[in-house]
């Protein structure tokens, strides 16, 4: 497991190296695959769907904020749709004002997540969607990803039934517009995958928050089986064909991935933890403290064993010149520096001391 | 001689103006309570769009419906049930744009204020440097 962390911590360095790099080609990646899908989809327009428009286009995003992308995306749908039929493209623009006007007024960053909702569903991985927004958004990430499942629905239905959806005049524009709107409001299935991820994006949300030992994990699992059980049952009840096979496996996938962000958003090391209680004069307190796995990076280091040695060359002439010079200037010896000399007064003072000294001893003259 | 203390405030003030400054600068000119209030009204303006184009398609989607079983009481419960959700959203609306926009302001000025603690540390070192 040590490893993981390790690999985890070296990720995470390279990405804080070169972070704009990586947001930047993120983003383009984002922009072309968004445009790509809906060129594959709804590519009605022969001008706006060609490989160089597309890539032109997921170019000026990359420099642009992820709005632009969102907004970029949404007016190609509209020319697609508009160059299908009049009233297919005047629903699609309502449905999009509505969104607007609803949620992305007041979420604005958010609205990446209906760029992304429909390219899960295309790569069929879209399980995911309620696991993520759970475990690294607030619910209200949910709206976002409604009207993402929304805009696939209506994408797919284009899709299958642009040929009776196409031309015809004045009179036959109400009829279109009718059996479009029918058509997305009333796709059972549509209703039923954004209830299950309602409620799944619920389930994980409120669990992953709970005070309990691997919330995230018992979150992301908990949410992947809610999913898989609202659709199973939406689907018996409504009468709706989908592949259980692709659910189950999509939940797999969606579990995996909620692993992998548990790696990197909340790695603790519940046998550490601890419990707390302390009081004030209004509350008692129960903490819950975990410790956060940190795991230091080992610095390799390269030592060079056959390393090439520069060998110095003696110049010789210098060197002769050198000693002919020393030889020449004999240099002066230094010799040591003397302390303060013995003054002559002070040893005349002793010999008389030592002296009188004596001379008492012999003549035994005690004081 | 570069002066590292200074180098050091002068990237994050040119850095906040670059990136949360043009917007915060912009927030900040209001007072709270207008700023709020603004954008609270604006909301419910959209909302209500929102509303009357979101009736419209439901309308159009169920119009075969509608229109079959349609009938005085039927019209005005309807329509008592259409003003009674339209209520509704306006309320819950207005409710989270309030909470949104105050705390938006209440953070953007919190930031300026920060902005402005720097850029008289920045004067008052060049104050001190003249001398």
């Amino acid at each position: 497991m040590d490893n993981v962390y390790v690999l985890r911590e070296r990720l995470q360095a390279i990405y804080g190296r070169h972070s704009k790099i990586f947001d930047k080609g993120l983003q383009f990646l984002l922009a072309l695959v968004a445009f790509l899908l809906i060129n594959q989809n709804v590519g009605f327009m022969k001008a706006a769907s060609s490989p160089v428009i597309t890539v032109a286009l997921a170019v000026i995003c990359t420099f642009l904020p992820l709005m632009a992308t969102v907004v970029m995306a949404t007016a190609l749908l509209l020319a697609h749709m508009f160059s299908l039929s009049l009233g297919v493209f005047a629903v699609t623009a309502v449905v999009f004002l509505v969104m607007y006007c609803f949620f992305f007024r007041l979420a604005p960053k958010m609205a990446f997540l209906v760029l992304l909702t429909p390219i899960a569903f295309a790569l069929k991985i879209p399980y995911l969607l309620p696991i993520v927004c759970g475990l690294a958004f607030a619910p209200s990430s949910l709206v976002a990803t409604s009207c993402g499942t929304i805009v696939y629905y209506m994408m797919e239905y284009v899709k299958k039934t642009s040929t009776a959806l196409e031309g015809s005049g004045a009179k036959g524009l109400m009829t279109q517009i009718t059996k479009y709107a029918k058509q997305v409001f009333q796709s059972k299935e549509m209703w039923i995958v954004i209830i299950a991820f309602a409620i799944s994006c619920f389930v994980v949300y409120s669990l992953r928050r709970q005070a309990v030992d691997h919330a995230w994990k018992i979150a992301i699992i908990a949410g992947a089986v809610v999913n898989v059980i609202v659709i199973a049952v939406g689907d018996i009840a409504l009468g709706v064909h989908t592949s259980y096979g692709a659910l189950i496996g999509g939940s797999l996938v969606a579990i995996v991935v909620g692993l992998i962000l548990e790696l990197f958003f909340f790695t603790v090391d519940y046998a550490r933890s601890e419990s707390l209680q302390f009081e004030d004069d209004e509350y008692y307190y129960y903490v819950k403290a975990i410790p956060k796995v940190s795991v230091s990076t080992p610095e390799k280091t390269v030592k060079r064993i056959n390393e090439r040695q520069e060998t110095e060359i003696i110049d010789t002439e210098a060197v002769r010149k050198n000693a002919e010079r020393k030889r020449e200037k004999p240099v002066s010896k230094r010799t040591p520096k003397k302390g303060p000399g013995v003054k002559v007064q002070d040893m005349r003072e002793v010999d008389k001391m030592l002296l009188t000294q004596s001379l008492r001893k012999d003549l035994n003259l005690d004081d | 001689m570069l002066d590292e203390k200074k180098v050091k405030l002068m990237t994050r003030l040119a850095f906040y103006e670059q990136t949360q400054g043009k917007e915060d600068f912009k927030v900040s000119a209001y007072y709270r309570k207008d700023y709020a209030s603004l954008h609270t009204i604006c909301s419910i303006i959209w909302v209500t769009v929102g509303y009357i184009c979101a009736v419209g398609l439901i309308f159009l989607a169920g119009m075969d419906n509608f229109l079959s079983s349609m009938s005085f009481g039927m019209m005005f419960l309807m329509l008592g049930i259409l003003v009674l959700v339209y209520l509704f959203l306006l309320i819950l609306y207005g409710v989270i744009a309030s909470h949104i926009f105050n705390k938006k302001h209440r953070e953007s000025r919190q930031r300026v204020k920060k902005y402005n603690h720097d850029l008289t540390r920045l004067l008052k070192l060049y104050e001190r440097e003249k001398r």
